[in-house]
């Protein structure tokens, strides 16, 4: 694996230059938490590295919420995401088999894909409901996006990961090889102690595809039970990484709006005639979970939950997936 | 496909006739700005400016690539405001979508169908690209359903079907009026009356999911196989494209993977006739 590193404050000051030439996003500290923010020079202090996770998902710098899908307005100036940890970048995975299907690509999305220069950052430190790992996500990458981030020591790492990582690097001359093991060792000894906190924070949780058999298994009483609390708000499917249903609004001039949709609202699946297949609420609720742990799973390549547990902070029913799992494992 | 490249956008079409087939039953007659093909059983997404889309599979026969058209039944937002337009307006079409009847698997055999109501308006289309390979074809036999005489849509369709080789087509209404001559009950009494080779056919069924469900429970008891039974699923397709997830069917996009199945994939998915 090929390391580069760059001194902190040199790195804060090319990122200034980029500022002129691109449009950033950085996974910023902020007065909730931190999450990604478009950012400006004087941001730049609160962009966070290597602790977990923006309150939002990747998906959203992808995939608006709201956007005109016949009118091309979109800007053609570079774009740099920094400080996505890697349950976000894996997330992407299945939008990509979805938007960039051969059949049908969303051109949309598949520039954005292309003028986006991804920057992850390795986790160290977990938090309560984090559980990659459960599902053979690691805290880190080492294969997706284009670059990972580390800040240690007063440097900033990356570990180059795509050849567009290493252009984007070329174009910093601040940025030298790293061949320093001790730094190395350092942050192995960062992620494997992540790891550790991973396995032990979710013993006994089952791996994705033991989740598969439990949901498909799983009996009415049980949809009924967790979906007691719910009430159908959708923040469980708005905040994931992987949910990416949408609606298609008509605009004057045939122009079509797509915006964010969620199975768990009534009438998702409502026809003109009044036939609804998911009218009511347990089976709402079931829906999200066959469609993430098991039809998903015979449709795509692709992981439909990542393990980032957003989906549980999110919940104002305080409705925790993982205890469902427990429950039935 | 969408339009210039574009998988969301409409190509324009010039609305030229509307049909009256029955109170609640309008055929749009369309002429796109570009040729506009589709197969058999395959779906459109008909949209009205700035109002909204809704998906039909088009009623004319397939091998007509200038002229398209769409029968609507007036059921919900979209279709009431659909049934108000005049010719002269235009109309959005994105598609074709989706996996339409697999015509050439047909050959050789007999093709029963059954269908209700306005599930008619993709039959009439196959039924014209059954017609064009008749020769490969034993024998078509239609079995339709309606509430009552004046649903019947198509109504010069029947005698004609009639009149060709290899073709018999049979009407049945719920409600009877007094002058009503052909069978009365459900579509499905209709299959006691049609001699098939049972071994040799394929059963094509389109309908309100009611009629599907029973449609397909008898047709199974008749002793067809479930791979012999071709369903026409109704699912809400919004985007067309297997992105939007609202017609979802277990793994299935039926917008996708459908929305032409045989009862032999769907018959463990759950809720299918909902």
């Amino acid at each position: 694996m090929q390391y580069k590193s760059i001194e902190k404050k040199e790195w804060d000051k090319a990122l200034e230059r980029l500022l002129s030439s691109h449009t950033i996003y950085a996974n910023v500290s902020n007065d909730f938490g931190q999450d990604y923010e478009l950012i400006e020079q004087t941001d730049i202090p609160r962009i966070t590295y290597n602790k977990p996770k923006p309150a939002t998902s990747l998906k959203n710098i992808f995939l608006p919420v709201k956007e005109n899908v016949t009118t091309d307005k979109a800007g053609s100036k570079s774009r740099i995401i920094i400080g996505a940890p890697n349950c976000d970048i894996e997330g992407l995975s299945i939008l990509d088999e979805i938007y960039l299907d051969k059949d049908f690509t969303d051109t949309f999305y598949k520039k954005k894909r292309e003028n986006t220069l991804l920057i992850s950052s390795d986790c160290f430190g977990i938090q309560e409901h984090c559980h990659c790992l459960s599902y053979n996500i690691k805290p880190y990458s080492v294969s997706k996006g284009d670059l990972a981030i580390i800040n240690l020591n007063g440097k900033i790492i990356f570990r180059v990961i795509t050849e567009k990582g290493e252009d984007f690097l070329e174009a910093i001359p601040e940025a030298v090889a790293c061949n320093d093991n001790s730094i190395h060792d350092a942050i192995e000894k960062e992620q494997h102690s992540t790891e550790a906190l991973l396995t032990e924070a979710n013993k006994g949780l089952p791996d994705y595809e033991k989740t598969g058999k439990i949901v498909a298994g799983a009996n009415k009483d049980i949809w009924e039970k967790y979906s007691a609390q719910c009430v159908s708000c959708g923040a469980c499917a708005a905040i994931c990484p992987t949910c990416t249903c949408f609606l298609l609004i008509d605009k004057p001039g045939f122009e079509k709006v797509k915006q964010l949709d969620a199975c768990q609202y009534p009438g998702f699946e409502r026809v003109a005639g009044g036939e609804d297949a998911l009218f009511e609420l347990h089976n709402r609720f079931r829906n999200r979970y066959m469609c993430k742990y098991v039809w998903k799973p015979e449709k795509f390549n692709s992981i439909a939950c990542t393990g980032c547990g957003r989906c549980i902070e999110a919940c104002i029913g305080k409705i925790n997936k993982n205890e469902l799992f427990m429950e039935l494992s | 496909m969408g339009h210039n490249n574009n998988i969301y956008k409409p190509l324009r079409a010039k609305l030229t006739e509307v049909i009256n087939e029955s109170p609640l039953i309008k055929t749009f007659v369309l002429i796109p700005e570009e040729e506009f093909s589709f197969k058999t059983g395959q779906f459109i997404e008909l949209s009205l400016d700035g109002i909204g889309e809704a998906p039909f599979t088009p009623s004319s026969s397939p091998l007509i690539t200038d002229r398209l058209e769409v029968t609507v039944m007036k059921t919900g937002y979209v279709t009431e405001i659909m049934h108000n337009l005049e010719p002269g307006a235009f109309m959005g079409i994105r598609g074709p979508y989706g996996r339409g009847y697999p015509v050439e698997k047909f050959f050789g055999k007999e093709v029963l169908i059954l269908g209700g109501g306005c599930g008619l308006a993709p039959i009439r289309s196959l039924l014209y690209a059954l017609e064009h390979i008749s020769d490969n074809l034993k024998k078509v036999t239609l079995c339709y359903g309606s509430k009552t005489p004046s649903d019947c849509i198509y109504k010069p369709l029947f005698n004609r079907l009639n009149s060709i080789k290899k073709f018999e087509a049979y009407r049945t209404v719920d409600q009877p009026d007094e002058e009503w001559n052909e069978s009365v009950g459900v579509a499905t009494k209709l299959l006691d009356k049609v001699t098939v080779d049972i071994k040799n056919s394929v059963v094509v069924i389109c309908g309100p999911p009611i009629m599907m469900k029973f449609g397909t429970i008898r047709i199974l008891e008749m002793g067809y196989a479930d791979e012999q039974i071709y369903l026409s699923m109704e699912k809400n397709m919004s985007c067309g494209l297997g992105k939007c997830g609202h017609c979802m069917m277990g793994e299935y996009f039926v917008c996708k993977d459908g929305p032409v199945f045989t009862y032999s994939e769907l018959k463990n998915t759950p809720d299918i006739w909902k």
